[in-house]
C-alpha cells in the first residue's frame, strides 16, 4: 500500500528538493546556543517560519523563500533535551563528522584541522534559507538576525571562507552562500557543477513521495522482474518502516521527537578545478576515445547533457543518443537519463567500476551475473541510498588554478548515517572490494594522495582483443573543507523542543 | 571433523590457565598482559613461524550466555500479562554453563603438516619484549601442566592434548605455501604497476621493458623480492 506522508509535519526539502523547484539560491547559517531558555525561545521564533513539505513551491502563489532548521548533538544538549532522549541518538551523530574522519577518509588536505574556521567553533544549530532570488534570501536573513537580537541566547557563528562584497578572499563570513551555476550570460541557470558535469539527475524515490510511476524508473529499487518500485520510506524518514521491515534503529525517544525527522550530512567539498583540468588534459592524450569520453568515464555520465555511459559508451553511440534526446519530449528525456542498470554492463566496459555514479549507486548490479544471488538484485544497494539536497558554491575565476572558494555544499539525507552515507564513503568511494577493483578509489571523490597516487582501470569488452586502459596518478580532486551531522526534526518536534516539552517517559 | 582443507590446516588450542594469584595478579591476567605486549606486523613472533596464514591469541574468561529477551519497559499492556509470559520464558531458557577455569585460546590457519608447524612454533617463535628475547614458553608459562614441556616433542604433544576440532578456514588464502602466496601477491601488484606504466608502448619497447621487469621481480625466486610475512605497508 502506498504510504501517506504527513506533509505538514515533515520539513521542506526532504520529500521534494528545493533545487528542482526554482530555488536557486541558498544561505546556510550556523549558531551556538549560549543559554538553554533563550535558545529554546529562539528555536520557537524560527519555527514559526519553518517551511513544511506541504508548501507550494511552483506556480503562482508559491513560496519564494524557505527556512529550515536542524541541530547537532551538542546543540540538542545545549537546548537541554532530557538525557533519556539524548541517549537514544546513534553514536555517529553523537560523535559528529570531524571525529569520524578515519571512516570518511578525511585525511591530508581534507583533515578537519584545515577546515574553515567555523568548524573549530561549537556548532549547535543549522538554519537554511533557500530562495528564488538573492533578494528574498537576504530579506529572510535579516529577519533571522532580528530574531537573534530579540530572543538572545544564541550567537551566529562566523568563520566561513569565501569572498567579501569586493571579491576579496576572507575567512570569517557569518554564513555560507550557495547557488546554482549560470551560463556565461550570468542569468540562465544550469544544472552544472564546477568540473563541468551536469548534476542533479539521480535521486532515490521513496514510498509516499510521488504517484508518478515514470519518476520511479531508475531511481527507486530494482525488483527481480526488472521493474522499479519506490524504496521504503523508513530509509529516509524516521518513524516509518525501512527496507528491513523495521523502524529505523536510530530514532530517539519519544516517538514525537523522532517521527518524521531525518539525519542530514552537511559537507563543504572544495573542487580542485585547476588540477582536474590539467589531469583530464594529460590523461586524455593517451586515451583513444578523447577528452569528453574520458571525463564521462570518471563520472558515469557525459558532462554536456548527463547521458548515461551505459547507453552511450563511445562517441558514435553518444551522437545517436543526443539526436534522440534532442527530439524527445520532457518525459522521454527524463526516462532516457535514468532508465538503465549496470547489469547491462557487467564487465564494466561501458561504465567503469570506479566511476562516481556506479560506485555511489550500483543500481542492483552487485550480483555480478550470479543468478538469484540475493533475494532481490538490489539487496546490497537498497540500504545504502541517500537523498542529495545540496548546491554548488562559489565561482571559478581561474580554470587553471585550485585556489579560491568553489565546490559543492553536499547535503545528504538518510535515516542512518552510518549505514547509508558513511558506508558509501568508506566502502564504495575509498575502497573497492564490492566492485572487485582491489584498493582502487572512486576517481572524483577518492582521497588519492600524492604519496600513493590513485589508479583505476577502464575495462574493455571481453574478447574485443583491446587492452584495458589505466588511468594513473590520480590526484586529490575534491577536498573536504568542513561539515557536521545534523538531526532535522519534524515541525511538531521543533515545537516540543522550543517549548521544553520533550518527554521521553 | 576435518581440521584440514586442501593443504591448509586449522588448529584451535584451548589451554587451561592455572587458577592462582602471583604477587596480587591472577595467572589469567598475567597471561593476558603478555598477549597484549606481543609486537605486531613484521615484528610479531607469528611472522617468524613458517607458513602462518592468520592466527589469534586471547584469554577466554567464560562462555557467553545467550538468553531470551525479557520485557523491561516501565509499564505497558504486555506487563499485565507478564506474570504468565515470563514464567514461560524462564522455563524455556537455555541452561547456564560455567567454565571451570580460564583458557588461553590459540587459533591458527597455516599451510602444511601439524607436527611441522608446531616444531616451527617451538623453534622460531621469538620476539623482543622490552629488551628481553622471549620464546613461545613465555605465553604458555601459566597454563596447566605446561611446566612439563621441555622440548619440541613435548610441546607438540601438549598442544595436541589441548586441541579442539576446527572447521573454520580463513578464506582469503589459496592452498599454496605462505612464501608462494606472498610472492604471487608481490608479482600481481608489481605487474599491475608495470602494465599501467607502460601502456601504449610499441611491441618492441614493451618487450624491452618487460625483460627489465622480469629481471627486477625474479618470478622464480621465492625469497626475494617479495612481501615479508606480516608486512603491513608497501
Ligand atoms: C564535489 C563533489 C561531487 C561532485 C562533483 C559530484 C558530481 C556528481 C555528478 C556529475 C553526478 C551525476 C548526475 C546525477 O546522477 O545526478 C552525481 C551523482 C551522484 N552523486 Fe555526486 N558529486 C559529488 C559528491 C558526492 C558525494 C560526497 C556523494 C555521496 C557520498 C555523492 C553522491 C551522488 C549520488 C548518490 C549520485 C546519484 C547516482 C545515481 O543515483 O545514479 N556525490 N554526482
Amino acid at each position: 500500500m502506498t504510504q501517506n506522508l504527513d506533509l505538514t509535519d515533515i520539513q521542506g526539502n526532504i520529500v521534494k528538493a528545493y533545487g528542482s523547484s526554482g530555488f536557486f539560491k541558498a544561505r546556510y547559517l550556523f549558531l551556538r546556543v549560549d543559554d538553554g531558555d533563550k535558545g529554546r525561545d529562539f528555536v520557537g521564533a524560527i519555527t514559526s517560519k519553518v517551511t513544511s513539505a506541504n508548501e507550494k513551491l511552483k506556480g503562482d502563489d508559491a513560496l519564494t523563500v524557505t527556512t529550515n532548521m536542524a541541530f547537532t548533538y551538542a546543540g540538542l544538549q545545549a537546548l537541554e533535551l532530557p538525557t533519556a532522549s539524548l541517549v537514544g541518538f546513534p553514536s555517529d551523530f553523537v560523535m559528529g563528522m570531524s571525529k569520524r574522519k578515519d571512516i570518511l577518509g578525511d585525511d591530508g588536505p581534507s583533515d578537519p584541522k584545515y577546515w574553515d574556521k567555523i568548524w573549530q567553533e561549537k556548532v549547535h544549530i543549522w538554519i537554511s534559507i533557500n530562495g528564488k532570488t538573492s533578494d528574498v534570501v537576504e530579506e529572510r536573513y535579516q529577519w533571522i538576525l532580528q530574531q537573534i537580537k530579540a530572543t538572545g541566547g544564541v550567537t551566529l557563528l562566523r568563520g566561513h571562507c569565501g569572498e567579501d562584497g569586493n571579491g576579496n578572499a576572507v575567512d570569517d563570513l557569518p554564513y555560507q552562500d550557495a547557488s546554482v551555476l549560470y551560463e556565461k550570460d550570468g542569468v540562465t541557470p544550469t544544472a552544472k557543477e564546477h568540473f563541468g558535469y551536469t548534476d542533479g539527475i539521480g535521486d532515490p524515490v521513496f514510498d509516499g513521495q510521488t504517484n508518478n510511476a515514470a519518476r520511479v524508473i531508475g531511481r527507486g529499487k530494482l525488483t527481480r522482474s526488472g521493474d522499479w518500485v519506490p524504496l521504503a520510506t523508513g530509509e529516509f524518514i524516521l518513524g516509518h518502516v525501512d527496507e528491513a521491515m523495521e523502524y529505523p534503529q536510530t530514532a530517539p525517544r519519544p516517538d514525537l521527537l523522532s517521527n518524521n525527522g531525518t539525519y542530514m550530512v552537511y559537507r563543504k567539498l572544495h573542487e580542485n578545478v585547476g588540477t582536474f583540468n590539467k589531469f583530464l588534459d594529460e590523461q586524455s592524450k593517451d586515451y583513444p576515445g578523447g577528452k569528453e569520453l574520458l571525463a564521462a568515464k570518471f563520472s558515469g555520465r557525459w558532462r554536456d547533457n548527463g547521458a548515461p555511459l551505459v547507453h552511450t559508451p563511445d562517441n558514435e553511440s553518444k551522437a545517436e543518443w543526443d539526436k534522440k534526446f534532442a527530439a524527445a519530449d520532457d518525459a522521454t528525456q527524463k526516462r532516457m537519463l535514468t532508465d538503465f542498470t549496470y547489469n547491462e554492463d557487467i564487465s564494466g566496459a561501458k561504465c567503469p567500476f570506479s566511476a562516481h555514479t556506479r560506485r555511489i549507486n550500483p543500481r542492483g548490479s552487485l550480483e555480478y551475473g550470479v543468478k538469484d544471488a540475493f533475494h532481490t538484485p538490489g539487496a546490497l544497494v537498497d540500504r545504502r541510498r541517500i537523498l542529495r539536497r545540496g548546491l554548488p558554491y562559489g565561482k571559478v575565476k581561474d580554470e587553471t588554478s585550485d585556489k579560491g572558494n568553489h565546490g559543492i555544499i553536499f547535503m545528504a539525507l538518510n535515516a542512518d548515517i552510518k549505514r547509508q552515507f558513511e558506508f558509501v564513503q568508506q566502502q564504495w568511494i575509498n575502497y573497492a572490494n564490492d566492485f572487485k577493483q582491489g584498493n582502487d578509489k572512486e576517481v572524483l571523490l577518492g582521497n588519492h594522495s600524492s604519496k600513493d597516487p590513485g589508479k583505476v582501470v577502464l575495462q574493455v569488452e571481453p574478447g574485443s582483443g583491446k587492452p584495458p586502459h589505466f588511468v594513473n596518478n590520480i590526484p586529490r580532486l575534491v577536498e573536504t573543507r568542513g561539515g557536521d551531522y545534523f538531526f532535522i526534526p519534524s515541525i511538531g518536534a521543533l515545537k516540543l523542543i522550543a517549548g521544553g516539552l520533550v518527554d521521553p517517559t | 571433523m576435518a581440521n584440514t582443507s586442501g593443504k591448509a590446516t586449522a588448529l584451535t588450542v584451548l589451554s587451561p590457565i592455572v587458577n592462582q594469584i602471583i604477587d596480587g595478579k591472577s595467572c589469567a591476567d598475567i597471561t593476558r598482559e603478555r598477549c597484549y605486549r606481543l609486537p605486531i606486523h613484521e615484528k610479531s613472533p607469528l611472522a617468524k613461524v613458517p607458513n602462518t596464514y592468520l592466527a589469534r591469541l586471547f584469554v577466554l574468561d567464560n562462555v557467553y550466555y545467550e538468553s531470551l529477551t525479557a520485557s523491561d519497559s516501565i509499564f505497558n499492556f504486555s506487563e499485565i500479562t507478564s506474570i504468565f509470559s515470563d514464567s514461560a520464558r524462564l522455563k524455556a531458557l537455555p541452561r547456564k554453563d560455567q567454565l571451570k577455569s580460564k583458557y588461553l585460546v590459540f587459533s591458527t590457519n597455516f599451510h602444511g603438516d601439524l607436527d611441522e608447524y608446531l616444531t616451527g612454533m617451538w623453534e622460531k617463535w621469538s620476539y623482543d619484549d622490552n629488551g628481553q628475547q622471549r620464546g613461545v614458553q613465555h605465553i604458555w608459562e601459566h597454563c596447566v601442566a605446561f611446566d612439563g614441556v621441555k622440548d619440541s616433542s613435548s610441546f607438540i604433544s601438549y598442544m595436541k592434548r589441548c586441541q579442539l576440532d576446527a572447521t573454520l578456514f580463513f578464506n582469503g588464502s589459496t592452498d599454496d605455501s605462505l612464501q608462494e602466496q606472498l610472492k604471487s601477491l608481490y608479482l600481481k601488484q608489481e605487474f599491475s604497476k608495470f602494465a599501467a606504466a607502460n601502456q601504449g608502448k610499441s611491441a618492441a619497447d614493451l618487450q624491452q621493458a618487460f625483460k627489465v621487469f622480469i629481471e627486477k621481480v625474479q618470478p622464480e625466486n621465492l625469497d626475494q623480492p617479495s612481501w615479508v610475512p606480516g608486512q603491513s605497508t608497501p
